[in-house]
């Protein structure tokens, strides 16, 4: 249990040594910053495979010399295929149109292509919830057809977003290893410091009949506040960083990658500044355990 | 609600063995040198084979020159040290046997007061004194009450507010002596008190200590200023060679002359 006097010799400690504990905070947050920085990228690397694994869709592309009987035959199979919904043929020349319209508005070059370079297609759309497994099924059974050429179903884009993502933990992970030898660091040098400055202090409790505990606890208190408040410092600067980046690139972001870019989810953040303060109670004790045996 | 730490674990008078009162117990003597032995250097020793016995409620000089030992039967006292032979019954207990963790509990029995203050210069008066009770785990009123209270016996009443640092020698003494007295301890060790103060100022101490001793508490007063030896007639131990000789009342015979420092 904390103590009101404690908590007073905690306070009046961070007062008197504000100097001390705000440059620690600043070297704590720019740690933070970096392991906050993963998180974000991860976040939303995650978010986009999500989005990108339940697209919904979709393309059979068909071999040149499909004819309208295998195209027919092919639209009635997979419409009975539990899990599709929609089935919607695409010719050549409609293929063509739609990616004009999309992308050649203003480049003659791309506009200048062939009827040709644009394959009929089977476009399907997806149940979301469609089990991975069903779906390497019915694309392993479509590509043996002889008038499809290829199938894409985006599920190579959500492996490659998955192993990206895997990276990320991993660089978080590698990033929290970092974060944690920082704080050990910086939190055990100031209290070093501290205890140092206020040595005098401890001497004084120690011969009227404090225990350890007693002793300890305001510079843990303090080393708690250090971690909680460097882990917050480094989320609201990320935030701020995040909003103004945000705002200028909205639009092309949201297209180029399908998703609004998401900040840190409120669990991710007071989950940092959690650990900062678990991180910054547990190197001031190792800082102190030796230092106040007077 | 601060907590309340066990502060009557270290009773061992009044809890020896069980938690009965134990009438004989209780009227042992207060502190109890037998044939200590200490040395900080091998071959050198500063204490051989002391001994020493103080009734409850004594007022006794510790005196001697410097090296003696005076400092250091004070720190053995409150384990700052311990001994490397023999025994320091403090309230029947062998106090080099206590375990770690039951020092803090020794120390609450004792009011410690030195020559250099040892006070926290940022604090105020009142902090430094409080703090006393604070390890006790007292209430805040509690604490407020006592301490305005032990502040007006060393003639500070009204002045819980000053910042330590600022106050004179004298003054920061007072206050030294006020947090050793706050929490009413069985005995007070005074280790060289007046080393600072100039003559007046050193017997205004000295008839601080002596109030505090007329009303019950027994006060072992570390010092080598002669002048305050001659003040008033009181037990005077002579430390020399490692041993502790008594001089009864002051007297300074002429066997004991030549002890006493200079």
């Amino acid at each position: 249990m904390i103590s009101v006097s404690t908590t007073r010799r905690a306070h009046r400690g961070m007062v008197r040594e504000w100097r001390l504990h705000a440059l620690s905070i600043f070297s704590l947050a720019v740690a933070f910053v970096c392991l906050g920085s993963a998180l974000l990228v991860v976040t939303n690397l995650h978010a986009v495979q999500e989005r990108w694994a339940h697209a919904g869709r979709a393309s059979v592309y068909l071999k040149e010399g499909a004819t309208q009987d295998d195209v027919d035959a092919l639209r009635a199979a997979l419409a009975r295929v539990p899990g599709v919904n929609a089935v919607r043929y695409v010719s050549s020349g409609e293929a063509r149109v739609e990616f004009g319209q999309r992308e050649l508005d203003a480049n003659s070059v791309l506009a200048a292509l062939p009827v040709e370079a644009f394959p009929a297609s089977i476009e399907l759309d997806v149940a979301p919830d469609m089990p991975d497994a069903d779906l390497t099924d019915m694309v392993g059974k479509m590509k043996a057809l002889p008038s499809v050429d290829d199938v894409e179903t985006y599920q190579s884009w959500t492996e490659r977003l998955a192993r990206l993502v895997r990276g990320g933990v991993a660089a978080s992970a590698l990033l929290a290893v970092v974060v944690l030898a920082a704080v050990l660091a910086v939190v055990g040098s100031t209290m070093r410091l501290a205890l140092q400055r206020r040595r005098t202090e401890v001497e004084v409790l120690k011969l009227v009949g404090a225990t350890d505990g007693f002793v300890k606890k305001p510079f843990v208190i303090e080393g708690s506040l250090q971690g909680a408040l460097g882990a917050a410092a480094a989320i609201a600067l990320l935030a701020l960083l995040f909003f103004l980046v945000r705002g200028r690139l909205d639009g092309e972001l949201a297209s180029l990658i399908g998703i609004e870019p998401a900040f840190l989810p409120w669990e991710v953040a007071l989950g940092m500044i959690g650990l900062g303060a678990v991180l910054g109670a547990t190197a001031a004790l190792a800082s102190l355990r030796k230092m106040v045996a007077i | 609600m601060p907590r309340t730490e066990p502060a009557e674990r270290f009773r061992p008078v009044l809890r020896a063995g069980n938690a009965r009162f134990s009438r004989e117990a209780a009227q042992r003597p207060i502190l109890v040198f037998e044939d200590v032995f200490k040395s900080y250097r091998q071959g050198t020793p500063v204490l051989r084979g002391m001994n020493l016995v103080i009734e409850r409620g004594e007022f006794v000089f510790v005196t001697g020159p410097s090296g003696s030992g005076k400092s250091t039967i004070l720190r053995l006292l409150y384990r700052g040290e311990t001994v490397d032979d023999g025994r320091i019954l403090f309230l029947g207990r062998d106090v080099a046997r206590l375990r770690a963790d039951a020092v803090p509990f020794l120390r609450r029995n004792l009011g410690i007061v030195f020559q250099d203050f040892k006070l926290v210069p940022s604090w105020s008066a009142f902090e430094n004194v409080a703090v006393a009770l604070e390890v006790l785990g007292l209430p805040q009123r509690l604490i407020r009450a006592r301490v305005g209270e032990a502040l007006e016996r060393v003639g500070l009443a009204g002045r819980g507010e000053d910042v330590a640092g600022v106050l004179s020698g004298g003054e920061q003494q007072r206050v030294a002596i006020a947090r050793a007295i706050v929490g009413e301890p069985a005995l007070i060790l005074a280790d060289e008190p007046t080393g600072n103060l100039d003559p007046q100022l050193a017997i205004d101490i000295l008839g601080l200590f002596e109030e505090i001793n007329e009303n019950g508490t027994t006060v072992l007063f570390a010092t080598h200023d002669r002048t305050l030896l001659e003040v008033r007639p009181r037990r005077v131990v002579v430390l020399d060679e490692g041993k502790a000789i008594d001089v009864p009342h002051g007297v300074a015979t002429e066997e004991y002359e030549n002890r006493l420092p200079l």
